[in-house]
């Protein structure tokens, strides 16, 4: 295999960005509505040289709903892929995913929390000043749970042992938060009963609010200050005397990452929910295609995992049509069974 | 042997305890082309003195000097790895890795924040693997690799760091003796030819001791005896040491055999 160089991520990344913008195209044109391939051109174009009918209905669903859950979308799968393959090379352990580890399921209790505190459920976060409070309350959820799952897995003597006792951890806390976020959903008389039900399984329906530039920013942060820990990482991944022997500050970065991962984490979970195995099957797919050199991988899986979730959104909005299910069902019936599949192979990174 | 420059790598006085005290005020220097070996029984404290070298441990009294004058302690992980390589007894997984690839990861400490591995590196990794006999298998994944060749990837690994200290922890476990004795020979080559200060941690006394210039005698956390191979090694120090009886011989050229007086009955 070649060596890896600056030009092969900027090309995989190029190569990956036009792959993204053809499927919000086809994640445009799609939908109860279908839009001829020429006409959403022609709205495009016209969108785009400012010369758009303000009252043409076609463009409102394109600009003003399809447009913001596509963005929305592949900012959520962004940054649970990545938050994935991060995790994964910390623990050495592919199964390692942030829905797994109940680190999404914290995030959603942390907005939960958060929501019930600032009274209305459905006005918490567009209070403007308070932008970066969900997603902020949802990484102290999301990061209480990651530590807590250290907490109670401590003390595996072996690695691999000590590895499968965090992810069982992960399950167990995510499974006793999700009945406690249940109770409190239920406690406070909610009347959109449908869109909790469909925010806890994980649902990109909800409108854009001031929240959602907050989690892009903080996304977007949160990733810049991941990447350069990946060749870390890298090593991290074979063993952490090893990573030590080479070099890397071990304690150091692995409370970084934790953090970085659980922030992006939790940020998005704050405006999309739980959405499983997002950060499984993309980092799974990512090392097939490119390679488990985080280098390229997390730039890689992070674009891969923008273009995934909007795929499968657009086939949750698309299946029973004019009905919509929510994006987290689609993820978890084809995650589910690779998560079988990876457990029963028990892979190496 | 004794020069009065620094040495390379210095143990001053240096305890560490888990629960119970694992080291005990040991020191130890390493001087720069010469192979110092640690001896002793299992469970004697001497792969914690390895890592305690390495930084990989902090010490609890004492310091860990390198050049004589800067204390371990006070250099980030990065600045010690350019210096001081290791071959930890178990090495992490890698085994999805090619062993050119595996081998590179040595290249590391040098590389910077966005850094990508250079020419020169690639250069540099293959010298080693050319060193350690490896160049054959570039590609192959590390886990198609015997038990020998696996021991000689990490140690051109610990090479391709270009390190000026290199510790190795029972390099030669659970290889066949012709193995043992030629990757032995490789190091002390290298240790010469290169300046290297090395250090051999093993509990296989007859090959440490017809190898090492300098050997410390470890009991029970605490370094018994060191100095050179000729005077540490005796009839009664082994005696003492693993409580069996041994015979000693010089050998032309300095080295020295020894043969553990080993009597195995039968039962009648």
């Amino acid at each position: 295999m070649n060596r890896l160089s600056g030009r092969r991520i900027a090309a995989v990344s190029i190569a990956l960005l036009v792959c993204w913008a053809g499927a919000v195209m086809l994640a445009l044109a799609a939908g109860s509505v279908a839009i001829a391939p020429g006409t959403l051109l022609g709205l495009l174009w016209h969108k785009f040289v400012g010369s758009a009918a303000a009252d043409d209905p076609l463009a409102t669903i394109l600009f003003a709903i399809r447009l913001p859950r596509i963005l929305l979308g592949s900012l959520v799968g962004a940054a649970l892929a990545a938050a994935g393959a991060a995790f994964q090379s910390l623990l050495r352990n592919p199964l390692a995913d942030p829905f797994v580890l109940g680190v999404s399921t914290g995030a959603s209790f942390g907005t939960i929390l958060y929501s019930m505190f600032t009274a209305s459920w459905a006005a918490a976060g567009a209070a403007g000043g308070l932008a970066y409070g969900r997603p902020m309350a949802a990484f102290a959820g999301a990061a209480m749970v990651i530590g807590a799952v250290y907490f109670l897995s401590a003390g595996g003597s072996r690695s691999g042992e000590a590895s499968q006792r965090l992810l069982l951890a992960g399950i167990v806390l995510a499974s006793f938060l999700s009945s406690i976020n249940v109770i409190l959903l239920t406690s406070t008389s909610q009347a959109d009963l449908r869109g909790i039900f469909y925010w806890l399984i994980g649902d990109l329906s909800r409108p854009v609010d001031a929240s959602t530039y907050a989690v892009t920013g903080v996304v977007f942060a949160g990733f810049i200050f991941l990447y350069p820990l990946s060749r870390s990482l890298n090593l991290i991944a074979l063993g952490e005397e090893d990573a030590m022997i080479l070099g890397v500050a071990v304690a150091r970065v692995k409370v970084a990452v934790y953090l970085l991962a659980s922030l992006i984490t939790g940020a998005v979970v704050s405006v999309s929910g739980p959405i499983a195995y997002i950060g499984l099957i993309c980092p799974h797919l990512g090392r097939m295609m490119f390679g488990s050199d985080n280098r390229i991988l997390l730039p890689a899986v992070f674009m891969f995992g923008a273009i995934f979730t909007l795929l499968a959104d657009t086939l949750a909005r698309t299946l029973l049509s004019p009905a919509e299910l929510p994006v987290g069902v689609i993820t978890a019936l084809l995650g589910a069974p690779l998560f079988v599949y990876l457990s029963r192979r028990r892979s190496s990174l | 042997m004794r020069t009065k420059s620094l040495p390379e790598l210095a143990a001053r006085d240096v305890s560490f305890s888990y629960r119970n005290p694992v080291v005990r005020g040991v020191t130890l220097e390493l001087r720069p082309g010469v192979v110092a070996g640690i001896i002793g029984p299992n469970g004697s404290g001497k792969t914690t003195v390895l890592r305690l070298l390495g930084g990989i441990l902090r010490p609890a009294t004492g310091s860990v000097l390198l050049k004589g004058t800067t204390p371990l302690t006070a250099l980030p992980r990065r600045e010690i790895a350019r210096y001081i390589a290791m071959v930890p007894q178990s090495a992490g997984d890698g085994s999805l890795l090619t062993v050119r690839q595996f081998a590179m990861l040595g290249r590391s400490p040098h590389l910077s924040l966005f850094g990508f591995e250079s020419a020169r590196d690639e250069e540099i990794t293959l010298d080693a693997l050319e060193m350690t006999q490896l160049v054959s298998y570039l590609d192959a994944r590390v886990c198609e690799l015997s038990g020998g060749e696996k021991q000689r990837l990490l140690l051109a690994r610990a090479l391709a760091q270009q390190p000026k200290i290199l510790l190795l922890d029972e390099l030669t476990a659970n290889l066949d003796i012709n193995y043992q004795v030629e990757l032995l020979r490789l190091v002390g080559r290298l240790t010469r030819e290169r300046g290297l200060a090395t250090l051999v941690v093993s509990h296989e006394i007859h090959l440490l001791a017809g190898f090492a210039d300098h050997i410390a005698l470890m009991h029970e956390g605490s370094i018994r005896l060191q100095g050179p191979a000729a005077e540490v090694i005796t009839r009664e120090n082994l005696k003492q040491l693993f409580g069996l009886d041994f015979q000693v011989r010089s050998l032309p050229g300095g080295s020295i055999e020894i043969l553990p007086a080993i009597e195995i009955r039968r039962h009648t």
